[in-house]
């Protein structure tokens, strides 16, 4: 192994584990969070079976708003909710906050992209056989539109990855910081060029990955 | 039964349904037929109320659905089956599947379930094809999945919206067949949208021509039976050459 990923080994390690903690809860808020408010924005739109303008409109400026702020602007005009929220606007827990705010816009979207690639027939054929609201998401919408999910989550994944890594800018860690602190700012550039190359097998298992599933889980 | 009772419907400003009066009586076969843009379709979704009626009343099987709650309506629903043009069949589910998730729907009591799929999956003849997803499967089998899922809640009514208009002849009088059956041996009313004129003559009782909205008549016929016709590649190629009378002298 090179030496300097010996001497360095630590933190490298602990790096790496802050991108994972970041990115992880970027995930489970883009699942539990993204995923629902993706179907409201598809359910409500019109000439859908929760047709609300209102709603709509309301969802669809929010995720407009948050996809549209430069995320590094969007880091700093949240540090007083994050503080609000955490008692803190430092560390990798703090990071995760911003973080799964633009997760949650980010993944809504692809959501209800998804969804809307679901033939109308197909809402169609359940609501005349006398499907609720409720049977139509997950016997219907959510069993043609997985493939579609996992997908988006794949692209989303690795774009989380990639916001993560200016997280140094409130103390959030992560591989992107330490190739900034250690590989570009210590003139140690094949420091830097090792935490790339960890960033780009990453970023190859998860498309691998991601796209292995959703072509088995796709029966179209 | 089905009765509409001046029922009337627009699209923005586009009246596509001028106050239209029409009773299906129990057990027939109706057809619905016009010219495309004509309504037919417009009229057959207000039947299960897939599209909500301006002005007017539906009522089928002696409920009134324009009346009734959401709740209510969905209830009513188990009893109208639908099939489509394009069958709209869950992709990702399995023949067996797509079957089965109309009686998880209506809450068919579970043990039974399994018995009722199987059972309408042989009425139309797929019980062989139980695991394959609708991908793998002809358009002829695509609907006939579809009819077993209207059937499986034992419906009285079944409305098809062109059900054979994206199938080939042979494949067309097979269905047509199949819904033939379930009309005779079911007592399963049956209300068929086509611009087809061959499949209404072929099993309708009743016809209702439809012009711009508006119901232009409805005639009593002499359903002349199904045609299985020869779709034989060699048939094909007689009918093409058949001469058109240029050369006769
Ligand atoms: N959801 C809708 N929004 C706007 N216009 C509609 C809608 N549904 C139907 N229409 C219009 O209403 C008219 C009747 O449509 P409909 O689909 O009932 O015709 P059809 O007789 O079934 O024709 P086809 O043979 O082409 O299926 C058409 O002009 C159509 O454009
Ligand atoms: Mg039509």
């Amino acid at each position: 192994m090179p030496e300097l990923l010996v001497q360095y080994e630590t933190e490298i390690w602990t790096s790496i584990g802050e991108t994972f903690v970041m990115v992880g809860v970027s995930i489970l808020a883009a699942i539990l969070i993204g995923l629902p408010v993706g179907t409201f924005l598809f359910l409500c739109r019109k000439g859908q079976v929760l047709e609300n303008q209102f709603v709509f409109s309301i969802l669809n400026l929010l995720v407009n708003i948050i996809r549209s702020f430069p995320f590094l602007l969007l880091v700093v005009f949240l540090i007083p909710f994050t503080r609000l929220v955490l008692g803190t606007a430092i560390g990798t827990a703090a990071a995760t906050v911003p973080l799964s705010i633009i997760a949650i816009a980010h993944y809504s979207r692809l959501v209800e992209q998804s969804l809307l690639e679901v033939p109308k027939g197909v809402i169609e054929a359940a609501i005349s056989m006398g499907a609720s609201i409720q049977d139509i998401i997950f016997k219907f919408l959510y069993v043609e539109a997985r493939s579609g999910f996992v997908l988006g989550l794949t692209t989303s994944i690795i774009s989380f990855i990639s916001y993560s890594t200016i997280m140094g800018v409130v103390g959030g860690g992560g591989i992107g910081d330490f190739a900034i602190r250690y590989g570009y700012q210590q003139f140690k550039t094949e420091l830097m060029i090792y935490m790339i190359i960890i960033m780009v097998i990453l970023v190859q298992l998860i498309q691998f990955f991601g796209t292995t599933v959703s072509r088995m889980i796709d029966k179209r | 039964m089905i009765k509409l009772h001046n029922v009337s419907k627009s699209f923005s400003q586009f009246q596509a349904i001028k106050s239209v009066f029409l009773t299906i009586d129990q057990g027939e076969i109706h057809g619905i037929i016009g010219a495309s843009g004509a309504g037919k379709s417009t009229l057959l979704r207000h039947m299960n109320l897939l599209e909500i009626p301006d002005e007017g009343e539906v009522e089928v099987n002696g409920q009134k659905l324009t009346s009734l709650s959401s709740k209510e309506l969905r209830q009513a629903r188990k009893s109208i089956g639908m099939i489509f043009q394009h069958f709209n069949l869950v992709a990702n589910k399995t023949v067996y599947e797509n079957v089965a998730v109309s009686l998880e729907i209506t809450n068919f009591p579970k043990k039974e379930r399994k018995n009722r799929v199987l059972e309408c999956l042989q009425f139309v003849g797929l019980e062989s094809s139980l695991e394959k997803y609708p991908a793998q499967l002809s358009g002829g089998q695509k609907q006939r999945v579809g009819i077993a899922r209207a059937l499986a809640n034992k419906p009285q009514v079944l409305l098809c919206d062109e059900p054979t208009s994206s199938l080939d002849p042979n494949t067309t009088a097979e269905i047509l067949g199949v819904l033939e059956n379930i009309n005779k041996s079911l007592g399963v009313t049956i209300v068929i949208v086509s611009h087809e004129m061959e499949v209404i003559k072929s099993i309708c009782n009743r016809v209702t021509v439809m012009e711009a909205g508006e119901i232009y008549d409805t005639v009593l016929i002499e359903p002349t039976s199904i045609q299985i016709i020869d779709n034989s590649p060699r048939y094909y190629v007689e009918q093409l050459t058949k001469g058109g009378g240029m050369d006769d002298a």
